[in-house]
């Protein structure tokens, strides 16, 4: 019975989200999109300018599905022939299983093989709360309430026992990392394992979803007020004077204009047009192989050879 | 391990780049790191060379080489890159210099925008390291005066004053020579006339 009850309310609250995701969809943008759309007839003087000419490069849209094949921007940490051995390697392994293009926000199903079971499969449905790592070292993080206990689940992109991603619901959120779902209220990051998945028609932008999530009271696991999250709503609640005085004592606003701290967490246009003009190729190809075979796409599990 | 931002673009820088920044130590931290870089980029801009301590000239350089590669990128009707360009620039008129004189002069060029020298420091006691740092392009005469084509270095008018004197000399040799040769022709005539008959003396 109290089975039941859960079922039918988490598909009711599935069934509100849903709505409100249709409206918001109307109303979402995408930022890089806006952005360039603001192009003044001033620019178009300059047309000529390498810089500019580098920077328009349409593989360059890559970095946004494929932010994994960059190098680590650490220059301690580059090998340019491990990069490029990676980088054939996680192709082949894109040969060889559908790896759908997701973002951090997106929910993701995800079947991997069994490590205690031989020939069986386990499969968790959840929201990306995080990706991270470069290369095949590339992991992402899904996150949902199972029987009101909190689940994470850290997943390697390229593993090869895992037997298929799917992507449920496809968006982005209001933050690059979604670690604040751990202090929200539970619905926040509830999903049902039997959710249907959405197909957003071609050709559309990656939606936005602006849902703010409401925190739990404190204690909390990091101080969320320190760091600037959009999609939030009521942070204000639970704080105390005490932590909106050390909010500020403790505020960076001087890093947002901090050039070289951008620099180094970046890898520079030059060094990204050689990397997508290296890869550009086999993804496109991958791309147009996933639109035309993603219906029929079977996973056969290896036979069991016991004896 | 961390992912590459991919949110901005950067293009390269042409000058070193140092795996992490450094630290100039104030009472104010990194804050008022940034407050010294602002101040030199600043005067750099405005001066177009300048000379401090290496390390804070090295840092400046490279905030001041982002910043111009910035406003080249975007241009100045982008409003972060005008947002940061107020950040930098603490005198409000260098923002127009940045982008109405510098974008111009550096659009084309596949050099690094600036130059740093090292700059002589004093022989006894302890120094730190100083050095010079400068736009490229700019108005001043050349620091490095070690031309070897320069018309006017000492070496170079003594040894045009040496070529001349050893052209004078081989002028007044050949003038001499012009007067003889043709007496020694003329003898050679003669010899040539005489020539059978000497072998007979002999």
């Amino acid at each position: 019975m109290a089975l039941a009850m859960r079922r039918s309310s988490s598909e009711l609250f599935g069934a509100a989200k849903w709505f409100i995701r249709r409206d918001c969809r109307v109303l979402s943008t995408v930022p890089e999109r806006a952005e360039e759309a603001t192009v003044s007839p001033k620019r178009e003087r300059q047309v000529q300018s390498r810089l500019r000419a580098n920077a328009r490069n349409p593989n360059l849209s890559l970095r946004h599905v494929y932010p994994e094949f960059l190098p680590d921007p650490n220059p301690k940490w580059r090998n340019s022939l491990r990069e490029k051995l990676e980088r054939s390697d996680m192709l082949k392994r894109r040969s060889q299983i559908d790896i759908p293009e997701f973002y951090v926000g997106s929910i993701l199903a995800v079947t991997i093989a069994d490590p205690h079971a031989q020939g069986k499969t386990n499969r968790f449905v959840g929201i990306c709360i995080e990706r991270k790592g470069c290369g095949l070292r590339a992991e992402f993080t899904l996150r949902n309430v199972v029987d009101n206990q909190g689940v994470e689940v850290r997943y390697d992109l390229y593993d090869p026992t895992m037997q298929s991603i799917q992507v449920l619901r496809l968006e982005k959120r209001l933050d690059d990392k979604l670690f604040y779902l751990r202090d929200a209220l539970p619905e926040y990051s509830t999903f049902p394992f039997d959710m249907d998945p959405e197909i957003l028609p071609e050709g559309t932008p990656v939606p936005v979803n602006p849902v703010q999530v409401k925190l739990k009271p404190r204690p909390w696991l990091e101080r969320w007020e320190r760091q600037e999250l959009k999609g939030v709503a009521n942070i204000e609640e639970h704080l105390k004077e005490k932590d909106r005085v050390r909010r500020e004592l403790r505020a960076t606003p001087w890093e947002k204009y901090d050039l070289m701290k951008q620099y180094r967490k970046t890898i520079p246009v030059e060094d990204q047009n050689d990397i997508w003009a290296e890869v550009n190729h086999q993804l496109r190809q991958l791309q147009l192989t996933r639109k035309t075979t993603s219906r029929k796409r079977t996973f056969t599990t290896p036979k069991p050879q016991l004896g | 391990m961390n992912q590459a931002e991919v949110s901005k673009l950067v293009s390269k820088l042409r000058v070193k780049v140092l795996p992490r920044h450094r630290n100039l130590p104030g009472p104010k931290g990194p804050e008022g790191r940034i407050d010294k870089l602002r101040k030199t980029v600043t005067g750099l801009i405005k001066f177009e060379r300048i000379e401090l301590n290496y390390n804070r000239a090295d840092e400046a350089r490279q905030y001041a080489e982002r910043l111009i590669s910035e406003a080249i990128c975007h241009g100045d009707c982008h409003k972060p890159t005008m947002d940061t360009a107020d950040f930098w620039l603490l005198e409000k008129e260098l923002v127009h210099k940045l982008f109405k004189v510098l974008v111009p002069r550096y659009e084309n060029t596949k050099l690094s925008y600036t130059r740093l020298y090292n700059a002589p420091k004093p022989q006894y006691g302890r120094s730190i390291e100083k050095a010079v740092l400068e736009l490229r392009g700019n108005p001043y005469p050349d620091l490095l005066n070690n031309k070897s084509n320069n018309k006017l270095l000492i070496q170079n008018v003594l040894l045009d004053a040496a070529k001349n004197e050893y052209r004078q000399t081989k002028i007044a040799e050949m003038a001499k020579n012009i007067g003889k040769k043709e007496g020694v022709t003329q003898n050679r005539d003669s010899k040539t006339n005489e020539a059978p008959e000497k072998p007979n003396i002999s």
